[in-house]
């Protein structure tokens, strides 16, 4: 049994950003309806990496990873009867989700007042770059541009740095962590209330929140790997070819352990660099957990795919996939021991088309063989 | 009303769930936080724990009645449970402890905080200058991430409790949600075999890298030669209204691929934009950014940010007063836009002593 048995979900999001939301839900037990199209392809069904054939459509890792549990349905939303089609998953829904771009969810009749009328409880649940409100709502941008307009690329680095981006889309992590929160505290007041309601992310937003300690300071710096509430906060090479480790030392008693542990006698950087010198990471990590001092070595993509906490915890979960085989896909981070929810597969494009359609939609069989012939659900 | 209005929290804070709490407290749930040990400097305190009801620990048997009245229990002690909650909760209660590790694995129990996890996260190896060593994201990532699944966690387990009239207990991860959030590094391995590495601002894809970073008139912005032929069209099209286009205005970007460009090539095409860019103002190029659809993003300061239309439009910062000190600080407030949120308690609390505390 998972947390969200019996929750609806339509949703027209894609690549990042909503999708990552609706995992969240879609793990957790949600039934979540993936509503896609040939004609205007997920941009993450084309990205990599890819099991073989860049351009086989259920064929991307990527997809595969972001989408797990839910079911893919084709609907052609420049379609007229596509878009009946759609409102009628509105009103099976609890819960519409969408990152389109700007305007578009009005230009095919979808925004949160025509959904209301098919729906009145109806809960929409929007993720953009810059929100749909406010000057920059037009803004046309990226995951990465949340990192550029909330701060967080100019408070990366070392002091008198340039600005430094993240190494990925962190807007794309962030604010689908947020859209989860909103979608389920607005589940919650429609529980107490009846009501529905639009709730409306913002990339840009969360990615300022994240940083909230920095900006309730007098002046916002860099301060590369430094922190001034720590007597050693930083990372030190450790043997091999681009092998460190992080240490912490957030009071006296850990900083005697690190002294002793490394034969030091202070905490002057160069010499605690000259002692993990010498030491396996891993080794060292071992060594310096036992002896309560906090410490993490740098993990490589190896590292991680292969690290034994991660296992023991049931971090990756492999799945077979039709196109993909037997594959790693995260889990939620958490055990909830009610309602454990299971993480299965993502679809093929289309795969659930029939038993959306016609099982749980109720529509004509031989209509259903039409609008897929004519390309109406496609 | 604020969605949670009334809903009972008792946080043990310890960094893992602060901003969990800060999120619940946002939406309105009545968020009593026992704050850590070591004691953080106030800035971070105050952007953590602002609109929550701060509680001295003087007496654990009155946190464990708290646990007792709790709704939700988040419990974040990084160094085991100092006050018996396990045993204080009630069927009905939610019951999230958060910790560094999972409960039972090889690093169950192994001292961590936000920098030792964020490294073993795979996002700090790369992260950084090619010839620098790993660097960290500003502020407290592996903690903010960790918080917002704590605040998902709690909302999971009330939907779930709506429907079972059950609480129940959960564990949460702090490794597993960082390490979560780099969804590239550990799936590129596994279906390349090859294993990143820093690249600076450089955004590696295919045979060729294409800059991130490029100066301009006064400062910063964000943009890339990705494969977006239309995207392309629009940069170019600017650049030749102002003659600066060169040789870009010959390319067909609908038959070219970015990707597979021999890096020369590329570096010729970016030195003509560089020149472009370094020509014009951040206003001017965000300007175009925004009608003309580039993709381009201003590089903002963090006084850009305070400073910004859109997000004083949007009610982002809204002034908090610490109650101690009596000193008010702008700090991010509403967490996304919605029509159903009251606005929350604005200030850092002074403690109250557990054992006199009459609020639940």
């Amino acid at each position: 049994m998972g947390a969200l048995d019996g929750l609806k979900i339509a949703d027209f999001s894609w690549v990042g950003a909503g999708p990552r939301a609706t995992k969240d839900l879609a793990d957790n037990g949600a039934t979540v309806i993936k509503i896609e199209s040939r004609k205007r392809l997920d941009l993450g069904r084309m990205s990599p990496p890819f099991a073989g054939d860049p351009k086989d459509v259920d064929g991307s890792a990527f997809f595969a990873q972001t989408n797990t549990s839910k079911r893919s349905v084709t609907v052609n939303l420049s379609d007229p009867r596509g878009i009946e089609i759609a409102k009628k998953l509105v009103a099976w829904a609890d819960v519409v989700v969408e990152n389109f771009g700007p305007g578009f969810m009005e230009r095919i009749g979808l925004h949160y007042q025509a959904l209301r009328k098919i729906k009145p409880d109806i809960i929409l649940a929007s993720v953009s770059v810059a929100g749909r409100t406010g000057p920059l709502s037009g803004f046309r941008g990226y995951g990465n541009s949340a990192a550029a307009h909330s701060g967080h690329a100019w408070l990366t680095g070392e002091p008198g740095s340039p600005p430094h981006m993240p190494p990925l889309a962190y807007g794309d992590v962030v604010a689908p962590m947020f859209l989860t929160v909103a979608i389920l505290a607005a589940l919650e007041h429609r529980a107490r209330t009846g009501e529905g309601q639009h709730v409306d992310v913002s990339q840009i937003e969360p990615m300022v929140h994240v940083i909230a300690d920095l900006y309730a300071q007098d002046e916002a710096k860099k301060t590369g790997n430094d922190d001034i509430d720590f007597l050693i906060h930083g990372v030190f090479p450790t043997q091999g070819d681009d092998h460190w480790i992080a240490i912490a030392v957030e009071n006296e008693t850990q900083a005697e352990a690190l002294k002793r542990e490394l034969g030091i006698s202070s905490l002057d950087r160069d010499a605690i660099s000259a002692a993990t010198s010498a030491h396996d990471k891993f080794a060292l990590f071992d060594r310096l957990a036992a002896a309560g001092v906090p410490a993490g070595p740098v993990l490589d993509g190896k590292n991680v795919l292969e690290n034994p906490e991660l296992a023991a915890a049931g971090h990756f979960v492999k799945l077979d996939h039709p196109v993909l085989g037997p594959s790693n896909m995260p889990a939620p981070p958490y055990v909830l021991h009610g309602t454990p929810g299971k993480v299965n597969r993502a679809p093929r494009l289309g795969e659930h088309n029939r038993e959306v359609f016609i099982d749980m939609l109720g529509l004509e069989a031989e209509e259903i063989e039409t609008l897929i012939a004519e390309g109406c659900l496609a | 009303m604020s969605m949670l209005a009334g809903l009972r929290v008792l946080e043990i804070a310890d960094g893992l769930t602060d901003f969990g709490g800060r999120m619940l407290a946002e939406l309105g749930a009545d968020v009593a936080v026992v704050l850590p040990v070591t004691k953080a400097n106030r800035a971070r305190t105050l952007a953590w724990h602002h609109g929550k009801t701060v509680i001295a620990p003087d007496d654990a048997e009155a946190i464990r009645a708290l646990a007792a009245k709790a709704d939700v229990v988040l419990d974040g002690q990084r160094e085991g449970d100092r006050f018996g909650l396990d045993k204080a909760v009630s069927d009905k209660t939610i019951y999230i402890r958060v910790a560094p590790f999972s409960a039972n694995g090889p690093y169950a129990g192994r001292p961590a905080t936000d920098l030792t996890l964020f490294a073993l996260s795979g996002l700090m190896h790369v992260t950084g200058e090619p010839d620098g060593p790993p660097l960290k994201f500003p502020g407290q990532q592996a903690y903010a991430l960790t918080g917002i699944q704590a605040a998902t966690v709690a909302l999971l387990g009330l939907y779930a409790r709506r429907r079972t009239g059950k609480g129940q207990k959960a564990d949460l991860s702090a490794f597993q949600c960082a390490t979560l959030s780099n969804y590239r590094e550990a799936i590129m391995y596994e279906w390349t075999g090859r294993i990143g590495r820093r690249r600076g601002n450089m955004l590696v894809r295919g045979k060729s890298g294409v800059r991130q970073i490029w100066e301009c008139k006064d400062g910063f912005v964000t943009w890339s030669m990705i494969d977006n032929p239309s995207m392309m069209r629009a940069v170019v099209s600017v650049m030749e209204e102002k003659g600066a286009a060169g040789e870009l205005s010959h390319i067909d970007w609908n038959n070219t691929l970015v990707a597979d460009t021999p890096q020369e090539t590329i570096e010729r095409w970016q030195g003509i934009v560089a020149a472009f860019f370094a020509n014009h103002t951040r206003e001017e190029l965000g300007a175009w950014s925004l009608e003309k659809g580039w993709g381009l993003s201003v590089i903002c300061s963090p006084q850009d940010v305070c400073d910004s239309e859109h997000l004083k439009a949007r009610g982002l910062f809204v002034e908090v007063t610490d109650e101690e000190t009596g000193k008010t600080v702008s700090v991010p407030g509403p967490l996304f836009r919605s029509a159903q949120m009251d606005t929350p308690r604005r200030t850092l609390a002074k403690p109250v002593p557990a054992s006199s505390f009459t609020g639940w």
